[in-house]
């Protein structure tokens, strides 16, 4: 079994005893979705306008839960570090015959399973309940965001699961970040609308990037020249979530 | 005989949260030859774990160099960890996976192809008496016995090194005796062990070799016999009298013993100085006290690590 493959066999069993943390990861994006987007869309009542087109709410939505649940799956597989430290064993997964990158990878490799069901529960939810009409000849490129989503914000967080030695500053900074991405971000509403110092640290936000290419690939709107430079960004926005990650795991001794 | 490990003058220095340096270690060298054993000794904070850490590239050293299987440790990691098993002072268990998926999955964390785990894992099970045990997740077991499946796990693998770090610990009397008898197999088929330890009796039986640490340098190396001979001013006297009578207690300790031990009609005692100056007094005590039996031994590898601490302190 090659060490990737040996890594995600591990986290199949470590999460399926823990069912819960599963349902969290599916199932509370979904209620996002359905709860906030059937409640905003008669309060809106309206289209909501993106790039010239307009959009019923729960449409416009769609893509921010798909940004929710690679947040979520995210979240808690990098979480997994502190159930590592508390059984002794994460040191010892330093000694296996491993590379830093092959655990990272099949750390997360199970979980982006997860994030891809997610993803079509809320998508199926969203269209066939919800009459949100989507791209399906861009489905192969949501996925590909997913995944790429999912697997920069598990390198993100690895690092503070790693270095931190409390569970709890873990969770309140986390709980912090889940809260500031998320609205300061173009997961609920639309930015052009809002003040100059909201949109600043909103284009800044990676979740805005991501969220940006998931409505591009869902919906098919968005500025040609905007969306190549949040592609770069999402992509080396990666890149640097991973070396930092890798150069955590080889200084945490 | 080829090296297994290899250590050269190696430093480790860290920034402590108060901004002073600690040197946890300090130039530390030794070689094992392949199929030894080889012992760390000594106290908390001695060096011995950080030491581990660093064979099984966990944590870097600072400046020398050290090898495993002739694989540097900085340059090679990875493929030293491919000649590694090894056990950490913690208890390190997949707390909530059965013991059957514990064992499994670090076997295929090695590299272990699926039959031959499950092949492995019958051995293992039989040996390390866990049958009964396979099913239940490692959360219900006791501290006890999860030391007994950290340890189980290395016996899942035929790495050519094994690094144990206070590896029995906790762990019961005839379980412990079992796993020292399997370690001793495993280095005569060729399979070289680091062990450290703070159980000496446990270093005396196993080890061929010994290295006692304090504040990250070494205090002493070589044999058993190299070390007790370090003390050679130390012995040990054992006596048994036919019948005590006075005050016998207050006699012996007239003799100044380092140590002094009396229990019914058999006392022991730890002596510095020379056996001849001894004899003498011991006479004159038979005379009024029969001395039965009459013994004297070269010190044990706990008294010359106690007199070695006390002079390093």
């Amino acid at each position: 079994m090659s060490g990737i493959g040996a890594v995600f066999y591990r986290d199949y069993r470590q999460r399926m005893t823990n069912i819960a943390f599963v349902f969290w990861d599916l199932f509370v994006p979904l209620a996002y979705l359905i709860l906030f987007g059937l409640g905003f869309e008669r309060m809106l009542g309206g289209a909501i306008a993106v790039g010239g087109e307009g959009f019923g709410y729960i449409a416009f939505l769609l893509p921010g839960v798909l940004g929710m649940v690679t947040f979520s799956v995210a979240m808690n597989t990098s979480w997994g570090f502190f159930m590592d430290k508390d059984s002794g064993i994460f040191y010892e997964l330093l000694t296996y015959p491993i590379t830093r990158l092959q655990l990272l990878i099949g750390k997360i490799s199970f979980n982006l399973l997860l994030a891809l069901i997610g993803s079509i529960m809320a998508i199926i939810v969203g269209v066939a309940f919800m009459n949100a009409a989507i791209r399906w000849d861009l489905l192969p490129l949501t996925a590909a965001i997913v995944v790429v989503a999912t697997a920069e914000w598990f390198f993100l967080f690895s690092v503070f699961a790693i270095k931190f030695a409390r569970m709890d500053t873990f969770n309140t900074l986390l709980s912090a970040m889940y809260i500031l991405l998320m609205f300061l971000s173009s997961m609920f509403y639309p930015l052009p609308d809002l003040p100059f110092w909201f949109r600043i640290p909103a284009y800044l936000n990676p979740m805005t990037w991501q969220v940006d290419l998931l409505r591009f690939s869902l919906l098919g709107v968005g500025s040609t020249t905007t969306l190549l430079l949040e592609g770069f960004a999402v992509i080396v926005f990666g890149l640097i979530c991973l070396s930092l990650a890798v150069r955590a795991l080889n200084r945490a001794d | 005989m080829t090296n297994a490990i290899e250590v050269v003058d190696v430093h480790k220095t860290y920034q402590a949260r108060k901004g002073e340096v600690v040197h946890a270690l300090n130039g530390i060298s030794f070689q094992v030859p392949q199929g030894r054993i080889y012992g760390l000794l000594g106290p908390n904070g001695a060096g011995k774990s950080t030491l581990v850490k660093i064979l099984s590239t966990i944590t870097p050293l600072s400046s020398g160099r050290a090898s495993v299987m002739g694989f540097d440790v900085t340059q090679q990691p990875l493929a030293v960890r491919e000649q590694l098993a090894v056990v950490l002072q913690q208890t390190a268990t997949e707390n909530l996976l059965t013991v059957r998926d514990n064992l499994l999955i670090y076997a295929y964390l090695h590299g272990v192809k699926p039959a031959a785990a499950r092949e492995r894992l019958k051995n293992v099970v039989e040996e390390f008496e866990i049958g009964e045990r396979l099913r239940d997740t490692v959360q219900e077991l006791s501290l006890g016995t999860k030391r007994r499946i950290q340890v189980a796990k290395i016996f899942m693998l035929d790495t050519p090194v094994i690094i144990l770090d206070e590896a029995t610990t906790g762990m019961d009397p005839l379980m412990k005796r079992r796993v020292m008898d399997r370690l001793r197999a495993e280095a005569r088929n060729g399979r070289t062990i680091l062990l450290t330890t703070q159980v000496l009796s446990e270093a005396e039986e196993l080890c061929e070799s010994i290295m006692i640490l304090d504040h990250g340098r070494e205090m002493a190396s070589g044999t058993l016999r190299e070390l007790r001979n370090l003390s050679t001013h130390m012995f040990r006297v054992s006596l048994l009298f036919g019948e005590t009578n006075g005050d016998l207690m207050g006699r012996l300790r007239a003799l100044n013993p380092v140590e002094l031990q009396v229990e019914g009609n058999s006392a022991e005692m730890v002596f510095h100085g020379e056996e001849s100056s001894l004899l003498g007094k011991l006479a004159e005590i038979s005379r009024e006290t029969p001395i039965l039996q009459f013994e004297v031994r070269g010190p044990t590898l706990e008294e010359v690590f106690i007199a070695l601490m006390k002079e390093s302190r």
